[in-house]
């Protein structure tokens, strides 16, 4: 590694111009006169995946790709990417977190709700390390100002903070990249992140009223004749025919309630009910959170 | 929206359909349109023929009639005229609808009376052995074609817009929501409304052509699928994808829709 390069990560989910960010530090960074080499994984933006770029710089930069625990400053657009990749920010160094909770549909338990395997918001998880964190709610932000898809210029804006690069590359870089149209607003963002819009109070994750807990599957075995549409059609696997054609609920915690097997029942012997015991929301997400 | 059960003769169930038949799959799909249209159940008459889907007629609970093969719109064309108080509505199957009632069916067409006709098309005869029936399709194999069938097969939905059905709609049996929006809309249409609903019989054509069980065919069914036509808007059918274009392709969504006067209501203003 040359002596002096430096690193920086971006990371986020698809549709948050996380790659349109890198494209604006690489610039400004290029027009401050150093070396810089950016990589980025963006494969799986379509699909809710996750998309984030390295960024290297210095007097002669010979890799792109920046080694864990040596990122100076990880800007993360969502709170699980800010945990997937907190591990590359050397001691010392910055993190730059939206407190925004998008939640993959894989961690779903109920489509309509945020509970299951997501990370629980905890400013605690960096508090172990001598890391710089800042929490701020990007989006609300850029709302304010008129434009929620500026939200990336507002991160951009509490990254520049860290980084000691002339305001004015920062801003040509902007101009230059951003759509036409929404400059202005860009650099109003920008502006904003720097001045740390610390997020209020960050939000615990989301779990929207009327979730209760997986709905109850209710099946007849005497109407079901065990012709197996149900469980090939459920998209959460609930349901499995054994081998004598019985029907058998195998993961009732999983029903999202999509009533898929329902419709599709040609015996009607699938009811799908709501849940009957409301379990408390809290409730809910303690049991799902965390793991 | 009330539970579709209690549409349904309880103590009749469990039906005699095979395991995966998509005809219970309709069935549901139906009482799920009846329920939607809030229709009094004693005012709503069904009736049927001979068949698989006509079976589907011994289970619901409304006024329903099992009548002779084939004559179900002659049926229920005459309890139209009496009774012009109640929506009268066929469920047939392609044999009885096709086949042997093709003339009926046509004739109803013609008339445009007040009906509601659910054809389910499942491509063969599956009541009495899987025999080719005339919407089998060329090279399909049914018991008597054991090497493939060497006839082109009707395509009820352009036979029925010429024999001049005021609404037309094809409706897969995989897409259970979309069938009772379109069954509804039937329903509330004045005039002769025909809704080809396809099927499948996973017990005779499924194995035959090594399609596979209920769920397999599902799956094939909406691959068949070339698009819905029209969404259901008042605007009349303007695309039809070849059937050379697309192998077994088939176009869905409501095929024609038009306002013609309604026989019923023309006998009844101006008396002879």
């Amino acid at each position: 590694m040359s002596e002096g390069t430096r690193g920086l990560l971006l990371s986020g989910v698809g549709g948050q111009g996380v790659i349109l960010a890198s494209m604006i530090v690489a610039d400004a960074l290029l027009g401050a006169g150093f070396d810089v080499k950016q990589s980025e994984v963006h494969g799986m933006a379509q699909r809710g995946g996750s998309v984030f770029s390295h960024i290297r710089w210095g007097e002669d930069v010979d890799s792109p790709l920046v080694p864990k625990g040596s990122a100076e400053v990880l800007a993360a657009f969502e709170w699980a990417e800010a945990i997937r990749w907190v591990e590359y920010v050397r001691e010392g160094g910055a993190v730059v977190a939206d407190v925004r909770t998008i939640v993959p549909p894989g961690a779903c338990n109920d489509r309509r709700s945020w509970t299951a395997r997501y990370p629980g918001i905890d400013v605690d998880l960096f508090n172990d390390r001598e890391l710089k964190t800042r929490l701020i709610d990007a989006a609300a932000t850029a709302t304010e100002l008129g434009n929620v898809r500026a939200a990336n210029s507002v991160l951009l804006g509490s990254v520049a903070a860290f980084l000691d690069i002339d305001m004015a590359h920062w801003e040509s870089a902007i101009e230059r990249l951003v759509p036409r149209g929404t400059v202005e607003i860009n650099l109003a963002a920008f502006r904003a992140g720097r001045e740390f819009p610390q997020a209020r109070v960050p939000r615990p994750p989301l779990a929207p009223e009327g979730f209760s807990g997986p709905h109850e599957i209710d099946i007849n075995h005497v109407w079901c004749k065990g012709c197996d549409i149900c469980s090939r059609v459920c998209p959460e696997y609930c349901l499995a025919v054994d081998v004598d054609g019985k029907l058998n609920i195998i993961d009732p915690e999983a029903c999202t309630g999509c009533r898929l097997c329902e419709l599709l029942c040609p015996d009607f012997a699938i009811e799908i009910h709501p849940p009957r015991s409301p379990v408390a929301v809290s409730d809910a997400n303690t049991a799902g959170g965390g793991t | 929206m009330a539970d579709v059960k209690t549409y349904l003769r309880e103590w009749a169930m469990p039906h005699v359909l095979c395991p995966g038949c998509a005809h219970g799959i309709v069935m549901r799909g139906f009482l799920a349109a009846i329920d939607q249209l809030q229709l009094d159940q004693d005012k709503v008459a069904v009736v049927a023929g001979i068949g698989c889907s006509s079976r589907i007629v011994g289970y619901i609970d409304f006024c329903t009639l099992h009548g002779t093969h084939g004559r179900a719109p002659a049926f229920a064309s005459g309890l139209k005229l009496a009774r012009p108080d109640l929506h009268v509505m066929v469920i047939t199957g392609d044999g009885d609808g096709l086949a042997i009632g093709g003339n009926h069916l046509i004739h109803a067409a013609r008339r445009n009376i007040d009906i509601t006709v659910m054809l389910l098309n499942n491509s063969i005869y599956g009541m009495t052995g899987g025999q080719a029936a005339p919407t089998t399709p060329e090279g399909a194999v049914a018991s008597t074609t054991p090497a493939g069938n060497t006839e082109p097969n009707f395509d009820a939905c352009k036979l029925m817009i010429g024999a001049g059905a005021s609404f037309v709609a094809r409706v897969l049996a995989a897409n259970p929501i979309e069938m009772s929006k379109v069954i509804a809309d039937g329903v509330r249409h004045p005039g002769f409304s025909f809704i080809e609903i396809i099927s499948d019989c996973p017990e005779y054509y499924g194995r035959y052509n090594k399609v596979g069980g209920g769920a397999d065919m599902l799956t094939w069914m909406a691959r068949r699928d070339a698009g819905v036509a029209v969404p259901l808007s008042e605007k009349k059918f303007v695309e039809h994808v070849p059937s050379s274009a697309v192998p077994l392709g088939m176009t869905t969504g409501v095929l024609e829709r038009d306002i013609r006067p309604v026989f019923t209501g023309v006998r009844r203003q101006e008396p002879l």
